[in-house]
C-alpha cells in the first residue's frame, strides 16, 4: 500500500512568503497574549495548593463550591475532572498555608492579648509568626491562643530564651489541605465518616515555584543551544539558524496551545515544550539530511528548487511518521487523565507544528541565508558596486 | 550470510536474554509479592530464584503511580544563625566580663546577623577588640565607631553552619521516619537548604508533616545501672520465639539487643519498674548510611533533669591523648544544673536522649562545674581512629540538632492516594498499550513484511526500555508512561525511514538485495542525527529537571538508546536474513 500513488512536485518553497507571514502573526499573538493573560499556571509554578476529593456519592461541581463555601472558602476553584459519574473534583487555592494577611493580623492580637509581647513577625510565604515574650509562656497556651483567632496551628515551637531578655516563639500554621477538609466536613453528619476522599494533595510553596520556574526556562534554553551547536557540527553552519527558529516557533505554538485552551502550565507543560524541541529538531534534520543529500546530486540547480525536491521526496516519509506518532498518542487522548491528557494534546499540537515549520520555516530561512551568502559574494566580487568607507 | 551476521544474531539474541533476565526482580516485585509489599526488598531477594538479579535491580514506580507522599522540607537556616550569633554574642559579653576587660553591652541585630558590642568607657575598647577578635575566630570585624565595635560571623563559618543545620535537620528526619517504620523511604539533600524526602505506601500529608517538622527534643537523663534489670527479665519472661532479643554485654553493662524496634518496646510493657523507662540506642547499619542494624535497650529514670535548651554548644576534636573528644557547653543556668547532677551522680552514667533515641552514655568521672564538659568517647575494641572521631562527630551533631535546631518547614507536598495510584497505572498501561497496538497494526498493514519485522523491533524496545529502566533502578512516573509511548512513536520513524528508503530503491530498479542495503545504509546517518538530536534534549532535561520530569527523561534516554539498537541492528539482522539469507527476489515493503 502507498500514501502518495505518484511522485509528487508541490512547490512548497514558492508559497514561503505567506506561510512566514501567517505563522509570524500568529507567533506574535501568542507572545503578546502569554504578556498579557498569562498561563493557567499549575501548582507547580504558581505555589499553592490542590487537593483531588472523590465523592462517594453523585455531587456536581457547584454543590462541592457552595460546601466550600458554607465551610469558609471563598477565594477555592473547583473543577470536576474524569467522567461524571467518578465524582472527582480539584480544589485549587492560592494560599499554601492558612496564614495570610487578614488571619496573621488576628493571630497577632490574640497573642498580644495572651501578655506584654514584643516583635511580632510573620513570615506568610512560610505560615510562620515569631514573637518574643516578656515572660514564658507554654506552647499550648499559645497553641489555643492562635487556634481561637481562626488559624490552624501545627506546630508552636519554644525557641528558648533569647539573650536580649524574653523568650522566642515560632507558631507554623497548618496547610491548606485541612482548612479544605474541614470545609468540606462542615454539613456532613457524622464527623468521623466523611463522604469524600481526599485522594491527592499537592501543595508547593512561592519560593520553590519559582525556583522550578527559573530551572525549567533554563534548560529550555541550555537544549536549544546544545542542538543548534550539534546542527552546527553536522551540517553547515547555514542550517543551524533554520533548525533553531523552527525550534522556537514549535515551542511557541505548543506554549499557545497551553495559553489559548487554558490547559494547567504545569511541570509537565514543560517536559512537552522539551519533547517537542526534539521532535521539532528530529523532523528538520531528517529533511536537512535530503536537502544535502540532493545537493550533491543536483549540483548547479539553484538550492530552492533542491530543496522542493527534497521536501518532495521526503514527504510520504513525514506524514508516516507524524501519523504514526500521533497514532501511539491515541491511547493516552482517550484513557489519560488530566495533566497526561492535555500533554497528549500538546504533544498532537506539537507534532502538527513541527512537521509544517521543518518544510516552511526551516529550509526557507535557509535559503534566505544562502541567497544573503551569495549576494555577499557578489559584492565582493563586484569591487566597485559599493563605495567602500574610508578606514 | 556472512560472518558479520551471525555475530550481529549473537548479540542481539544476548542482549534480548540479557534485558528478559533483567526484568525477573520488576516481575516478581510487580506480580508475584503483595501489593503491599511490593517496596519490602528484603522479601523480594528472599523470593527471587537464585538464578536472578540482585532485588535492587528493579523497576520502582513512582510515588504518583503507586501513592505516597514526596514532600520537600526547607531548613530554617536564618532562624537558626540568628539565635546562634545571640547565643554568641552573650558568650562574648560574658567572656569580657570574665576577664575583667571593661564593661561591655551587646546589641543584636537579628535581620543583619550583626552583635555591636558598647563600652562604658572608650579606653577599653582597643583592647576589647583585639582580644575579642583573637578569641571569636568565628567574627569579623564589620566596623568601629569609637565605643562601638560591630562584628558579624565570618561567611565561611556562616555558610559552614547553614551546611550542618541541614545535616542535623536530617539526621533528625531520618531518625523519625525511621520509627514510624516507613521501609524504602528515601531521605536526600535538595539544594543548599532543603531536604526532600519520599515516603511510598502513606497518605496522610498533615500526619507527615507533623512527623518530620517538629524540632529534635533533647535531654539528658540518669541511667539506672544499680539493677541487673536486664538479666533478670530476661530470665524471668523469656523473649518471643523469633524476636531474636538476646542478653549482650557492653563495656560490662548487661543490655538486651534486638533486630526489631517495635518488638523490643513491646516486650517491656509492664515490665519496667516505676519511674523508669528503656530507651533504645542505635546500632547503625554498616552499609547503609542512616539505617539501624539493630537497637541496644537502657533503663534510665523518668525524670527529665536537663533538656537540649540549656545548652549552648557542641564540638568534637581530638584530646591531648589523641581520643575523640565531644566537648559540650551550657548556659549559666544549665551550668548550675549540671553541676549539681554531676555532683550527685558521680560514677554513673548519664544518657544524652534524642528524639527518644539514646546516643551516647558516658560515664560521670567527677562533678563537672563553670558549664563546659567533656565526654571522651575511649578507644576501647581496637576500632580505627577515624572511626571512632566520627562517632564523635555525629554525636555533636546530634547534640546540635537538638541544642541549636534549625526550625524546617514544608517546601512541598504531593501526595497521592493509593487508590488513585492503582487507577492510574490501569489508565496509563492502558493508554500505553492502545497507542502502541494502533501503531503495530498501522505498520503491519502498510509495509506488510518489513512492518511485520518493524514491529518485532518495536515490541523489543519496548521491553528494552523496561530492561534498562530496572538496570538503572529507575523510576516509573506517570510522565515516564507518557515519555514510553513518545519513543515507542519516534522508534517508528527509524523504521518508515529505512522502509521509505528501501521503496525508493526499488523504485530505481534495483535489486532486493542492493535495495535493503542501500535504504539501511542511506538511512543510518539521518537516523543517528535524529536521535542524537533528542538524546541531547533528553539529558538536559535529565540534568536540570528534578521529580517527574526526571522520570520522564529517563525514559525518554533510555527509549532513544533502544530504537537506535532495534532500528539499525535488529531490524537488519531480520532483514538481511529474509532477503539474503533466503536469497529472496523481491522484498516485501
Amino acid at each position: 500500500m502507498q500514501i502518495l500513488k505518484n511522485k509528487t512536485n508541490i512547490d512548497f518553497i514558492g508559497k514561503r512568503k505567506p506561510a512566514i507571514f501567517i505563522s509570524t502573526v500568529i507567533n506574535l499573538i501568542i507572545l503578546v497574549g502569554i504578556a498579557v493573560w498569562g498561563f493557567n499556571l499549575g501548582v507547580d509554578f504558581a505555589g499553592g495548593t490542590v487537593v483531588e476529593v472523590k465523592f462517594d456519592h453523585s455531587i456536581n461541581a457547584a454543590d462541592v463550591r457552595k460546601r466550600a463555601e458554607s465551610g469558609g472558602l471563598h477565594d477555592v476553584s473547583v473543577q470536576s475532572i474524569g467522567s461524571a459519574d467518578e465524582n472527582s473534583f480539584l480544589l485549587r487555592l492560592g494560599g499554601v498555608t492558612q496564614l495570610t494577611e487578614e488571619s496573621s493580623a488576628k493571630a497577632r492580637e490574640a497573642i498580644q492579648a495572651l501578655g506584654p509581647v514584643k516583635n511580632v513577625v510573620t513570615d506568610l510565604a512560610n505560615g510562620i509568626i515569631n514573637f518574643r515574650s516578656e515572660q514564658p509562656m507554654s506552647a499550648e497556651q499559645v497553641r489555643k491562643a492562635v487556634e481561637g483567632s481562626g488559624t490552624g496551628v501545627e506546630e508552636v515551637r519554644e525557641l528558648g530564651q533569647a539573650q536580649a531578655g524574653g523568650f522566642d516563639y515560632q507558631v507554623v500554621a497548618s496547610g491548606m489541605a485541612d482548612r479544605i477538609r474541614s470545609a468540606l466536613m462542615s454539613g456532613v453528619e457524622q464527623q468521623d465518616k466523611p463522604d469524600f476522599e481526599m485522594r491527592r494533595t499537592e501543595y508547593v510553596g512561592p519560593q520553590v515555584g519559582k525556583q522550578l520556574r527559573n530551572r525549567a526556562v533554563m534548560a529550555l534554553l541550555y537544549a536549544m543551544v546544545a542542538i543548534l551547536i550539534y546542527v552546527a557540527f553536522r551540517f553547515d553552519f547555514k542550517f543551524g539558524p533554520g533548525a533553531l527558529l523552527a525550534m522556537l516557533h514549535d515551542v511557541v505554538m505548543v506554549a499557545g496551545f497551553y495559553l489559548f485552551s487554558r490547559a494547567e502550565f504545569s511541570l509537565t507543560a514543560i517536559a512537552a515544550l522539551l519533547t517537542i524541541v526534539g521532535y521539532s529538531v528530529n523532523d528538520t534534520i531528517v529533511i536537512y539530511d535530503r536537502i544535502r543529500e540532493d545537493m550533491g546530486k543536483f549540483k548547479g540547480k539553484p538550492l530552492a528548487e533542491v530543496i522542493n525536491i527534497a521536501i518532495n521526496d521526503t514527504l510520504v516519509r513525514t506524514i508516516l511518521t507524524s501519523g504514526t506518532t500521533a497514532l501511539s498518542l491515541v491511547g493516552l487522548l482517550i484513557f489519560g487523565v488530566g495533566e497526561i491528557r492535555d500533554f497528549a494534546w500538546a504533544m498532537l499540537v506539537g507534532i502538527l507544528v513541527g512537521t509544517y515549520s521543518s518544510v516552511y520555516i526551516a529550509s526557507p530561512l535557509t535559503i534566505w541565508l544562502d541567497e544573503r551568502a551569495a549576494a555577499r559574494e557578489a559584492r565582493q566580487k563586484g569591487g566597485g558596486m559599493q563605495p567602500t568607507t574610508p578606514g | 550470510m556472512d560472518r558479520g551476521w551471525y555475530w550481529r544474531l549473537g548479540l542481539v539474541i544476548g542482549v534480548t536474554l540479557l534485558t528478559v533476565w533483567f526484568l525477573i526482580p520488576s516481575y516478581y516485585s510487580m506480580f508475584v509479592l503483595d501489593k503491599s509489599e511490593r517496596n519490602n526488598l528484603a522479601l523480594l531477594e528472599e523470593r527471587l530464584p537464585k538464578w536472578a538479579p540482585p532485588a535492587k535491580y528493579r523497576i520502582n514506580l513512582g510515588l504518583d503511580l503507586q501513592g505516597g507522599i514526596h514532600m520537600v522540607m526547607r531548613v530554617d537556616t536564618n532562624t537558626a544563625l540568628q539565635k546562634r550569633t545571640e547565643r554568641r554574642g552573650d558568650q562574648i559579653a560574658r567572656y569580657i566580663n570574665d576577664k575583667q576587660l571593661g564593661q561591655v553591652s551587646v546589641d543584636t541585630d537579628p535581620q543583619a546577623l550583626q552583635l555591636t558590642l558598647t563600652a562604658q568607657d572608650p579606653a577599653t575598647m582597643d583592647a576589647i577588640e583585639k582580644e575579642v577578635l583573637a578569641t571569636f575566630t568565628d567574627f569579623v570585624r564589620v566596623g568601629r565607631d569609637g565605643a562601638k565595635l560591630t562584628l558579624a560571623p565570618d561567611e565561611g563559618q556562616v555558610n559552614r553552619f547553614r551546611e550542618e543545620s541541614v545535616d542535623q535537620a536530617m539526621l533528625v528526619i531520618r531518625r523519625r521516619i525511621d520509627k514510624w517504620g516507613v521501609a524504602e523511604v528515601d531521605v536526600r539533600k535538595l539544594g543548599t537548604d532543603a531536604i526532600q524526602i519520599s515516603l511510598p505506601g502513606r497518605n496522610d500529608p498533615e500526619q507527615a508533616k507533623e512527623l518530620v517538622g517538629t524540632t529534635a527534643q533533647l535531654e539528658f537523663r540518669m541511667v539506672d545501672d544499680t539493677t541487673d534489670f536486664f538479666g533478670q527479665v530476661i530470665q524471668q519472661n523469656p523473649p518471643p520465639e523469633g524476636s531474636n532479643i538476646t542478653l549482650t554485654n557492653t563495656e560490662g553493662f548487661p543490655q538486651l539487643q534486638g533486630p526489631d524496634r517495635e518488638a523490643l518496646l513491646a516486650y517491656f510493657k509492664d515490665k519496667t519498674p516505676e519511674n523508669r523507662e528503656v530507651l533504645l540506642e542505635c546500632v547503625p547499619s554498616a552499609t547503609k548510611k542512616g539505617v539501624c542494624d539493630s537497637y541496644r535497650t537502657f533503663l534510665v529514670e523518668k525524670e527529665v533533669p536537663l533538656t537540649g535548651e540549656s545548652l549552648t554548644g557542641a564540638d568534637a576534636s581530638l584530646s591531648q591523648l589523641n581520643e575523640p573528644e565531644v566537648n559540650v557547653s551550657f548556659d549559666a543556668a544549665g551550668a548550675r544544673e549540671f553541676e549539681q547532677l554531676t555532683e550527685k551522680g558521680t560514677g554513673r552514667r548519664m544518657a544524652i536522649v534524642l528524639d527518644d533515641y539514646v546516643q551516647s552514655a558516658p560515664r560521670i568521672n567527677e562533678r563537672i562545674g563553670g558549664g563546659r564538659a567533656r565526654i571522651t568517647m575511649g578507644r576501647a575494641g581496637g576500632r580505627p581512629l577515624q572511626e571512632w572521631l566520627s562517632d564523635a562527630q555525629t554525636l555533636a551533631l546530634a547534640l546540635k540538632a537538638g541544642a541549636l535546631p534549625a526550625p524546617v518547614t514544608t517546601g512541598e507536598i504531593r501526595q497521592v492516594g493509593a487508590s488513585l495510584g492503582d487507577e492510574l497505572i490501569r489508565k496509563g498501561s492502558l493508554a500505553a498499550a492502545l497507542g502502541v497496538l494502533c501503531v503495530i497494526a498501522f505498520m503491519a498493514f502498510y509495509y506488510k513484511g518489513a512492518g511485520i519485522i518493524a514491529d518485532v523491533a518495536l515490541l523489543l524496545n519496548g521491553l528494552l526500555i523496561l530492561g534498562g529502566l530496572a538496570l538503572f533502578n529507575a523510576t516509573l512516573t506517570l510522565p515516564g508512561l507518557a515519555g514510553f509511548v513518545l519513543t515507542l512513536g519516534v522508534a517508528v520513524d527509524a523504521n518508515v525511514l529505512i522502509n521509505e528508503r528501501i521503496r525508493e530503491e526499488l523504485g530505481h530498479g534495483k535489486t532486493a538485495r542492493a535495495a535493503v542495503d542501500q535504504g539501511y545504509d542511506r538511512a543510518f546517518w539521518t537516523i543517528f542525527d535524529a536521535h542524537v538530536t533528542a538524546l541531547i534534549a533528553g539529558f538536559i532535561l535529565f540534568f536540570t529537571g528534578t521529580g517527574p520530569i526526571r522520570g520522564f527523561a529517563t525514559t525518554l534516554i533510555i527509549g532513544l538508546l533502544a530504537s537506535l539498537f532495534t532500528s539499525i541492528l535488529v531490524t537488519r539482522v531480520m532483514m538481511t536474513y529474509f532477503v539474503h539469507g533466503r536469497n529472496a527476489q523481491t522484498v516485501s515493503v
